[in-house]
């Protein structure tokens, strides 16, 4: 019965979050719902391979998509615990194999989470081919200080491509340290990373992507959008390598503070191979006036068009 | 004065220490369409923005009065609720904003037909509703549908802050269509430019120079002696310059 209600709250929140449509109870779409360390739900389709065990704390999956499948509905999977304290980690080995194409999306609910630690690791392989977007939208709830890890090691062969985006603009922050570190390996293999954070009260925000263009032209594209307010802080780390003939690359980071938030961006480009461009563009600070005027002279309200811009960002 | 929708009375604004207006005296009719001509640097911008009331911008002497209210302290939001709005010379950027939210924000009423019409108007068709306001639209696309906003809002007097920047030649002629219809319908445009062909398009224009307004009658009169008259001169460019530099990114 607990179990149930655990599940129903987690996919109603899913289901009204996150701006794709959740395939939760679809027969004809791959999803897992996990409620702390149990598998509360789930449904697989031939061509994409799921192997879970519960941990102590948490899950460890190995997720397979088959060689040439393409996963016509997103994967949908729904990470949550309902506490107020305690402890998930998450434990993933994700292989997209030659050809493949499918996006997941990863909903990580914690909407009482005062004292709490949500760690996930993960490793993404995608071999020749093969295309994969991670979307990962966490829910947190309004008060609270949710420790947030996700640490994910991608690998890219040649002409693979991967599309990883970051959420976190519902309910508190908390204290968060993404890291992504991307091996660009493969020949025209291509890569982007979208950071969408909205940090309040004291939220700690830090954001580490980084991205080696090993393989003859391959590109990346990082971009992080962060809104800051009252004494939230943010840190945004975004290195791109270019360390092969051909390779493309560019940082580009938006960090509005507002109150007596504090923001640091560090839009790092490298490179190693004298046929190499990458390239970065910052704008860290308040918004600009002509933004917030040129609404006003619609009739806004000037706290209506900070909203309106701000919303407009991180959408 | 008592009939005009829009009269300054001797307004000065100054930045830095140093008047870009001086003791401006304007004033817009009813269903008029008002130039206001000058080389760049000559405070056509300033003016815009003293009158649409931004900060940094209000005036430190004289008054500005719209429908007989003294306005000289509200705020832009209270001006553009009261029916005087802006269009600017450079539209801001809004990532992730739509170009049908954008203008779903200046139309009371807004529809799908609406919007679309208000989009043909200036040469655009309806599929930019779905595009955002954002660096993948030109300075010109951006341009248009900051036109497009304003006649969705139908607001009593529209500034136009060079009208014809980053706008082709052909687009133009139709974009002056536009403010004849808009002055048809009653209501009032203040245009500001420093091309003499679109101040020929008014009723009535000023000559700006320096902060100051310098001359004032018929639109063929002012274009004229702009056109005959008007030669850059080293004291006021030197006078300028520095006012210049002072801009605030955005804006000219």
């Amino acid at each position: 019965m607990k179990a149930e209600t655990e599940y129903k709250t987690l996919v109603d929140i899913a289901r009204s979050t996150g701006g794709l449509k959740s395939v939760l109870g679809d027969q004809d779409a791959v999803y897992v719902v996990v409620h702390a360390n149990q598998i509360l739900d789930s449904n697989m389709l031939p061509g994409v391979d799921i192997e879970a065990d519960e941990t102590e704390y948490g899950v460890k999956a190995r997720i397979t998509v088959r060689e040439g499948v393409v996963v016509p509905k997103p994967v949908h999977l729904c990470f949550g615990h309902l506490g107020e304290t305690g402890r998930q980690e998450i434990n993933s080995s994700i292989i997209i194999e030659k050809g493949a194409r499918a996006e997941f999306l990863a909903h990580c609910i914690f909407p009482n989470a005062a004292r709490f630690v949500h760690a996930m690791e993960g490793s993404i392989e995608v071999r020749e081919g093969g295309s994969f977007t991670y979307r990962e939208v966490h829910v947190h709830g309004p008060e609270g200080r949710i420790e947030v890890r996700p640490v994910s090691r991608v690998e890219l062969k040649d002409r693979a491509s991967y599309r990883g985006e970051f959420d976190l603009v519902e309910g508190r922050v908390g204290d968060l340290d993404i890291n992504v570190d991307v091996q660009a390996v493969g020949k025209q293999s291509n890569v982007e990373l979208t950071s969408k954070i909205y940090g309040k009260y004291d939220d700690s925000c830090k954001v580490t992507d980084t991205i080696r263009l090993l393989g003859e032209g391959s590109s990346a594209l990082v971009k992080a959008r962060v809104v800051l307010r009252d004494e939230s802080t943010g840190r945004f780390l975004g290195l791109v390598e270019g360390a092969a003939s051909g390779a493309r690359g560019h940082v580009d980071c938006t960090e509005i503070i507002q109150g007596n938030a504090s923001a640091e961006a560090s839009p790092v480009v490298k490179a190693t191979h004298p046929d190499a461009e990458v390239t970065h563009e910052a704008a860290i600070g308040r918004i600009a006036d002509d933004k917030i005027e040129g609404l006003m002279a619609k009739g806004l309200t000037e706290d209506e068009a900070v909203d309106a811009i701000v919303s407009g960002l991180l959408r | 004065m008592k009939e005009s929708l829009l009269y300054l009375d001797g307004v000065s604004v100054s930045r830095s220490d140093a008047d870009i207006l001086s003791d401006v005296t304007v004033s817009v009719q009813p269903g008029e369409i008002t130039g206001v001509l000058g080389r760049n640097g000559a405070g056509k911008s300033s003016l815009a923005y003293a009158i649409m009331g931004l900060q940094g911008y209000l005036p430190h002497k004289g008054k500005i009065y719209y429908d007989g209210q003294d306005i000289t302290g509200w705020t832009i939001t209270r001006r553009a609720k009261a029916g005087l709005t802006l269009a600017w010379q450079h539209p801001a950027r809004y990532e992730g904003i739509l170009v049908r939210e954008y203008l779903e924000l200046s139309s009371s009423e807004p529809s799908e037909d609406k919007l679309v019409k208000a989009l043909n108007l200036v040469q655009l068709e309806g599929n930019y509703l779905t595009r955002m306001i954002d660096r993948n639209l030109s300075g010109g696309e951006r341009k248009r549908i900051e036109l497009a906003s304003v006649y969705l809002m139908k607001p009593r007097l529209t500034i136009l802050d060079e009208p014809d920047s980053g706008v082709d030649l052909l687009a133009m002629g139709d974009i002056i269509k536009l403010f004849r219809t808009m002055a048809g319908e009653g209501r009032s445009v203040l245009i500001i430019t420093h091309r003499d062909d679109v101040a020929a398009e008014c009723d009535r224009s000023y000559l700006i120079c320096g902060g100051r307004i310098v001359l004032e009658g018929t639109s063929e009169a002012v274009r004229r002696y702009f056109m005959s008259q008007c030669r850059p001169c080293p004291e006021l460019e030197a006078e300028i310059a520095p006012r210049k530099e002072e801009n605030v990114e955005g804006r000219d």
